[in-house]
């Protein structure tokens, strides 16, 4: 592993994942975590695969319409590497489980459909000063960004209000980007190296092939985050 | 004056993108923006609500700082600022 070496790998190993969902982001997101060797993989969806799901949640096959989804993830990504763990969890995340579901897991990834959701998980990511590794998409459009609670602004700091529920157009692309620049994320934070995606939201935009960050800042008042005093991000091991 | 504003996402497809508007001086932003945006009903309607203000959900950024929607009717422009409007995606 010249990338990160035996010492990075034992980092990945020993690394506990949390997983909101196993759609259109959980399914990159998770195999490439899966295929990179973090140790304990949890995966939470409440879903059962459709027809329609296909085209881009790509832990799911035609044989596996009618399956729950975290049947279906768990069987697949314990085929791609049997020498995780994985625990799929069939449940819708809550305010009541929110947090015992995370547990004492070192990173949170978003890959939710919503925002009442998202919201629950920041919350709890701050309270536990977990970081989040946001990600979100509609049709050619991504987003993504790297919450460090207390270090970054949260979720709520940068999109205190939800956008409307919508049905939305997705093709697989789209969220298998995003995807990939959350499981980037993932890793970098675990092996301690690179810039990560701090204090800048992502922004893409597959029609026109088009890819640019905006700067984002903690807000003092957040009544989620507010009330933790700004601290700086420590520093990143150099290679 | 010149002042560049940015559309992003669905806002770009109904209104374009990059566009260098020129003023004079003392301009509110948002009233900048809706001059731009009243070029284009559905894009109009896509960012401002019926009274006219910022839908609550829609960024608002000036130079890489987020605005609060509240602020964005009394903070004026100025020469050579940029001004990002996008709508946050949703899905996953």
């Amino acid at each position: 592993m010249l990338l990160f070496g035996d010492d990075g790998q034992e980092r990945l190993k020993k690394a506990h994942i949390f997983i909101a969902g196993a759609g259109g982001l959980g399914s990159p997101v998770s195999i490439y975590l899966a295929v990179a060797g973090i140790g304990t993989i949890t995966l939470v969806d409440r879903d059962v695969v459709e027809l329609t799901n296909l085209n881009r949640q790509i832990l799911h096959h035609d044989r596996d319409i009618g399956r729950k989804k975290t049947v279906s993830a768990e069987e697949k990504l314990r085929e791609i590497n049997p020498d995780i763990t994985v625990k799929a969890i069939d449940t819708t995340i809550d305010e009541t489980n929110v947090g015992r579901l995370v547990g004492s897991a070192d990173g949170i990834v978003d890959a939710m459909d919503n925002y009442p959701t998202r919201y629950l998980l920041n919350e709890v990511a701050v309270k536990k000063k977990i970081p989040f590794f946001h990600g979100a998409i509609s049709g050619l459009y991504g987003q993504a960004t790297t919450i460090v609670p207390g270090v970054t602004p949260c979720l709520a700091c940068i999109f205190p209000k939800a956008p409307p529920r919508e049905v939305f157009p997705v093709v697989g692309v789209t969220p298998g980007l995003i995807g990939m620049v959350q499981a980037t994320e993932v890793v970098k934070y675990l092996i301690h190296d690179g810039r990560l995606l701090t204090n800048r939201l992502f922004l893409w935009d597959g029609l026109e092939s088009h890819a640019e960050e905006i700067a984002v800042e903690r807000n003092l008042s957040c009544p989620v985050c507010g009330n933790i005093p700004p601290v700086t991000m420590p520093a990143r091991k150099k290679k | 004056m010149t002042v560049k504003v940015r559309f992003f996402a669905r806002f770009r497809e109904l209104l374009g993108t990059d566009i260098l508007v020129e003023k004079k001086s003392g301009v509110v932003l948002a009233a900048l923006v809706k001059d731009i945006a009243r070029e284009k009903k559905e894009g109009y309607d896509a960012i401002f609500d019926e009274n006219g203000n910022f839908r609550e959900f829609v960024i608002v950024m000036r130079n890489g700082k987020r605005l609060e929607p509240a602020d964005t009717a009394t903070v004026m422009v100025a020469e050579g600022d940029e001004i990002a409007v996008f709508p946050p995606v949703a899905g996953g």
